[in-house]
C-alpha cells in the first residue's frame, strides 16, 4: 500500500544547526501517527517541511505519493493542517473567519461551514470575534479551519493544546471517527506520550531531529520495562533462595528494601516465584508486577536517544 | 480569474473589517485642511494676524488660488502619501506575521502569488479610494474659500496632477510590502517608510531628486520648482522599475522563503 504521508531522508538546517536529521517516516491511509517529542526535538519543524513552509537542506517529503512543493496547489486541496497555535483574523468573527478559509479553498460545498460549526460546537461562538476567543475556543476554530474541507490528510501540531478535558477526549474520539470512517490520515504531534498513545495507531519519537524509536500503538504494551517486586519477612533469606535460580544477577533492592526482579520469566510467572519462596519457607508478603509508565518509558528513550552516536 | 476575485474579496473583506481604512482617512484629511489653511492665511495674511493664525513676524510667500492650492495638494499626497500607503502596506502584509494568520496561508490550493497579488491589489484599491475622497474632500474646502482662478481646465489639471502624484506614490510603497514580508512584522516596513521620506526631502534638496524615486513625485508636482515639475521618461521608469521590484520582490519572498 502506498504511504499517503512519506519522508525520505529529510533533514533542515539553520544556520548549521541541525533541526531534523535525515529522517524517514511513512504512514498509510487511515494511520494516526503520534509524533512525539520534547519541545526543540524537531516535530514542528517537520510539519513545517511537510506543508512546504520551509525548504528542506536535503531529502524529501511526499503527500498522496506527490513530492512535496509549494508550487503543486493540487496537494494542498486535501490537506488541512494546524501548525503550533491556531491564528485567526481577530476582527472577524468565527463564522467568517471558516467563511474566508473555505473561500480561499474553493469549492468547499454548501453548508459546509455550517457543518463544521456543529460539529466542533463552536454554535455558540459563531458570531463572536474571534479576539474574544478562549484559547479553548481558538483551538477548536483552528482545528475547524483545518476540517471545513473534509481533507484525506491532516497535519495537527499538538491539537489539544488549551483544550479542557471534555475538550480532549472530544478531539480524540473526533480524530478517531475521521480515521476510522472516513479513512482520514492524520499526523499528529504532541509531547505527550500518554494523550498520543491514547489515540493514534502508531507512534515516533522524534530527538534532536532523529526518528529515535518508531512503533505501533497495540505494541507499545511490550517496549514498557516490567518487574516483579517481593517482599517477604526475611529479605536476605529470599534474595539468597532467589539468587540460585536463573534470576541470578537481575535482583536488586528498591530504596524502600523490597527486592525487585527485571527478568520477564519472573513477570509472566509471579506464581512460580511464590512457590519458590513458599517451599524454601520464605513466603512472599509483597507480590507485584511492577510496569513502566508511559512518561517514564518516554524519558527512558529520550535518554537512550541521547547515547546513540549520531543524536 | 474566479479564484483572484475570490481572494481580493477576502483581502477587501479583512481589510474593510478593520479600522485601517478609517485610520488613513482621517490622517490623509489632515492635508486637504492644511492646504485650505494656507490658502485662507495667504488669500487675506491681515485677516489671518487680526485672528492669530499667523504671528505678528510671519511673512508667508505665494498666492491663494486654485491652481496653487491643487499643486499644494499633489506635493502634499506625494509626501504624506509616502506615509500613510506605506502604513496600508505595512499592514497588510505584517499582520499576517504578527498575527501569525500567514500560516494559514501557505498550503492552500491557491498559489501564494496570487494571495500577494491579491494583497496589492486590495491596496491598491483601497489608497485610490483613500486619494479620490480625499481629492473631493479637498474641492469642497476649495469651494468653500472661494479660491480664485477656477475653471474647468485648472481643475481638471490640478486633478490629474494630483491623481498621476498619488498613483506614483501608491506605486512607490511596494517595497514596503517586500520589508513587512522579510522582516516578519511592522517594525522594519515602517521604519523603511521614514527613512524614505526623509531620504526623498535630502535627495530632494541636493539636487538629485529625479534619481531617487521616493523624491519624484514630489518633483512632478512641483515641490522644487515648475522647472522639475515635468517628469522625464527616467522619472517615471525610475518609479515603475521600483514599484514593480517591490511586487516581484514580495511574491517571490512568499513563494521561495523558508517561512518560520
Amino acid at each position: 500500500m502506498e504511504p499517503v504521508i512519506q519522508t525520505k531522508d529529510l533533514t533542515k538546517k539553520f544556520h548549521g544547526f541541525c533541526a531534523v536529521d535525515r529522517l524517514s517516516l511513512s504512514i498509510g491511509r487511515g494511520e494516526i501517527f503520534g509524533f512525539l517529542g520534547l519541545n526543540g526535538a524537531g516535530k514542528t519543524t517537520t510539519i513545517r517541511l511537510l506543508l512546504s513552509m520551509i525548504t528542506p537542506t536535503s531529502g524529501h517529503c511526499y503527500l498522496l505519493g506527490q513530492r512535496v512543493d509549494a508550487g503543486k496547489l493540487d496537494i494542498w486541496r486535501d490537506v488541512g493542517y494546524i501548525v503550533e497555535t491556531p491564528h485567526a483574523y481577530p476582527e472577524l468573527t468565527v463564522r467568517e473567519n471558516l467563511e474566508i478559509m473555505g473561500q480561499l479553498r474553493g469549492d468547499i460545498g454548501r453548508g459546509a461551514v455550517d457543518n463544521i460549526i456543529s460539529k466542533l460546537k463552536l454554535g455558540d461562538q459563531a458570531c463572536k470575534k474571534a479576539r474574544h476567543l478562549s484559547m479553548g475556543n481558538a483551538q477548536r476554530l483552528g482545528l475547524a479551519k483545518a476540517l471545513i474541507h473534509q481533507p484525506k490528510i491532516l497535519i495537527l501540531d499538538e491539537p489539544t493544546n488549551g483544550l479542557d478535558p471534555a475538550g480532549i477526549v472530544e478531539v480524540r474520539h473526533l480524530l478517531q471517527d475521521l480515521s476510522k470512517n472516513y479513512r482520514v490520515t492524520i499526523l499528529m504531534s504532541s509531547h505527550k506520550l500518554d494523550e498520543i498513545s491514547q489515540v493514534s495507531t502508531q507512534i515516533g519519537i522524534i530527538h534532536h531531529g532523529q526518528l529515535i524509536k518508531e512503533m505501533r500503538t497495540k505494541e507499545l504494551d511490550k517496549h514498557l520495562h516490567k518487574s516483579l517486586l517481593i517482599d517477604s519477612r526475611n529479605r536476605k533469606a529470599a534474595r539468597s533462595v532467589l539468587s540460585q535460580t536463573i534470576f541470578q544477577g537481575h535482583i536488586k533492592t528498591t530504596e524502600a528494601g523490597v527486592l525487585e526482579i527485571e527478568h520477564a520469566k519472573a513477570v509472566e510467572h509471579p506464581e512460580a516465584i511464590a512457590s519458590l519462596l513458599c517451599n524454601a519457607g520464605h513466603p512472599p508478603t509483597l507480590l507485584k508486577i511492577k510496569r513502566e509508565n508511559l512518561e517514564m518509558y518516554f524519558m527512558r528513550i529520550i535518554q537512550e536517544g541521547e547515547k546513540m552516536p549520531n543524536a | 480569474m474566479r479564484k483572484v476575485i475570490s481572494c481580493v474579496y477576502v483581502e477587501a473583506k479583512k481589510l474593510l473589517r478593520s479600522r485601517i481604512p478609517l485610520m488613513a482617512f482621517l490622517s490623509l484629511t489632515l492635508l486637504p485642511f492644511m492646504a485650505g489653511f494656507f490658502m485662507f492665511i495667504l488669500k487675506d495674511p491681515s485677516r489671518a494676524h487680526r485672528l492669530g493664525f499667523l504671528s505678528t513676524k510671519a511673512q508667508l510667500a505665494g498666492t491663494a488660488d486654485w491652481p496653487s492650492y491643487l499643486g499644494l495638494l499633489a506635493q502634499a499626497i506625494s509626501l504624506g502619501g509616502l506615509m500613510v500607503f506605506g502604513f496600508v502596506m505595512t499592514w497588510i502584509f505584517g499582520r499576517e506575521y504578527t498575527q501569525g494568520t500567514i500560516k494559514d496561508l501557505l498550503a492552500l490550493p491557491l498559489s501564494r502569488q496570487r494571495i500577494v497579488g491579491a494583497k496589492f491589489i486590495a491596496t491598491t484599491i483601497l489608497c485610490m479610494l483613500l486619494s479620490l475622497s480625499i481629492l473631493t474632500l479637498s474641492l469642497i474646502i476649495g469651494w468653500f474659500l472661494q479660491l480664485p482662478d477656477l475653471s474647468l481646465a485648472t481643475v481638471q489639471r490640478g486633478v490629474l496632477l494630483f491623481l498621476f502624484c498619488s498613483s506614483l506614490t501608491i506605486l512607490l510603497s511596494t517595497p514596503v510590502a517586500f520589508i513587512a514580508s522579510a522582516s516578519g512584522g511592522y517594525l522594519a516596513p515602517l521604519g523603511f517608510v521614514l527613512l524614505t521620506l526623509i531620504l526623498a526631502q535630502v535627495a530632494a534638496a541636493i539636487g538629485y531628486g529625479g534619481f531617487f524615486p521616493w523624491s519624484i513625485p514630489a518633483l512632478i508636482a512641483g515641490l522644487a520648482g515648475k522647472e522639475q515639475a515635468m517628469p522625464t521618461g527616467a522619472n517615471l521608469v525610475i518609479v515603475l522599475g521600483t514599484g514593480v521590484l517591490g511586487v516581484i520582490g514580495t511574491a517571490l519572498w512568499w513563494r521561495y522563503a523558508d517561512h518560520c
